[in-house]
């Protein structure tokens, strides 16, 4: 498993030209307000915490007050709430649904399972880093969080989309080299996405020195073309 | 009626040689036996008594005698009694009978347990993977497996220490015992 701590590197932001001009970036805060206040939530219920989202959702609650809605589609989602511990099994999903997902996207770890593994720290079969696979906007950790933190932390997760500093999405293309190789970590060096990272990471014109690596080698090696699904009735 | 019942039951398995019968309580009935005799006892159980339904396999790793122990679970719609039928086999190479043509449902627990505690089960339908697509490693219920130390190879770890833990700490409270103290390196 490689070493790097990419828990301290920035991402490249475009730098903002300073004018005086209040009225200078309207237009990108007009943006990132809208973004802010309309979000599409997939939450992939992988542990208990799930059981914590329905009051958050529902009326006590009210998680649409703030914009929030549940989506039933990664494509169509802007948030990826996991909720609980990540098995093996299950973190390849995961990366199958995160991966889908349009940009921006953004994902919440909720429970202590997500950020170390929580109860089930000696356990084989269970993920302990979830940000080792996919990059994490925000964890909310506790066993389970109330959805008073819940709510807590998505109005975070609203603050920082404001400012432009949720940008986690881009982390995943500009070191997918890093987190490619914490996968094949798990998966063997087999592991492949249907979803083509590097060629969306040159479309999006996110790739960064480290978007290429020796992990990235090891995939064009063994990557084989999608088929399409045999149909059967 | 239970009473004549078990009584009956009694009879019937005495044709099974070498059985050793405990009464746990009149609806719980332990069967020690060899495991040449499994197959015939429960053939026995399901064809001339009422025993339907395997309810389960478990299997239990004995390591320092060097065994695994099965046991199956026998349960009677009729009168309401468990049977649970213990048998002793060696750990290498840990291959036994399958129970498939007796008890349907038997291929699901011993693709199970051949997962769990690699016991090969000679005749069953489907010895592939079950649960753990993604493992390759030794079958994880063994004993001899240490599920710490592969953790600790395979997984790296993340401290979590909030501030409004420190308050507590500062005040005399806080984890009496953090899963840092008491992970395998610090032993």
């Amino acid at each position: 498993m490689s070493n790097t701590d990419l828990s301290n590197i920035e991402v490249n932001q475009k730098p903002v030209a300073k004018r005086s001009n209040p009225f200078a970036n309207v237009f990108n805060e007009l943006v990132s307000f809208c973004r802010s206040r309309s979000m599409f939530m997939l939450h992939y219920c992988t542990g208990c915490g799930a059981i914590e989202l329905p009051p958050a959702m529902t009326s006590r609650f009210d998680m649409e007050r703030l914009g929030i809605q549940p989506m039933v589609t990664p494509r169509q989602a802007d948030i990826l709430l996991i909720t609980g511990y990540v098995s093996i099994k299950t973190l390849k999903r995961v990366i199958l649904t995160y991966e889908q997902m349009g940009a921006p996207k953004y994902v919440i770890g909720i429970c202590s399972c997500t950020v170390n593994g929580g109860m089930y720290w000696q356990s084989y079969a269970t993920a302990k880093k979830l940000d080792e696979y996919i990059p994490v906007d925000l964890y909310i950790a506790g066993c389970m969080p109330r959805p008073e933190a819940v709510i807590e932390g998505l109005q975070q997760l609203m603050a920082k989309i404001k400012t432009d500093e949720a940008n986690s999405w881009k982390k995943y293309y500009e070191h997918y080299d890093y987190y490619l190789g914490n996968q094949q970590h798990l998966f063997g060096n087999n592991w492949q996405t249907p979803t083509d990272i590097i060629g969306e990471a040159k479309t999006y014109q996110l790739e960064g020195p480290n978007t290429l690596g020796e992990h990235t080698k090891i995939l064009e090696s063994v990557q084989r073309p999608l088929e399409p699904l045999e149909m059967k009735l | 009626m239970s009473a004549a019942h078990s009584q009956n039951l009694n009879v019937l398995l005495q044709e099974i040689e070498g059985i050793h019968l405990t009464h746990h309580n009149p609806r719980r009935l332990r069967a020690d036996i060899a495991a040449e005799a499994l197959p015939a006892l429960l053939a026995l159980l399901r064809g001339r008594a009422s025993y339907v339904h395997l309810s389960a396999i478990s299997c239990v790793d004995w390591i320092e005698e060097n065994q695994f122990e099965l046991v199956y679970h026998l349960w009677s719609y009729e009168t309401s009694v468990l049977i649970s039928a213990h048998i002793r086999i060696p750990r290498e190479p840990g291959i036994y009978l399958s129970v498939f043509d007796i008890y349907t449902p038997a291929a699901f627990f011993e693709r199970d347990i051949h997962e769990m505690f690699g016991v090969y089960f000679e005749g069953s339908p489907d010895m592939s993977k079950f649960i753990l697509t993604e493992w390759n490693g030794p079958p994880p219920m063994r004993k001899d497996f240490n599920s710490e130390k592969w953790v600790m190879e395979t997984f790296s770890w993340q401290e979590y220490h909030p501030d409004w833990l420190k308050d507590l700490e500062e005040q005399g409270g806080g984890i009496v015992s953090t899963p840092e103290s008491i992970r395998m390196d610090n032993k």
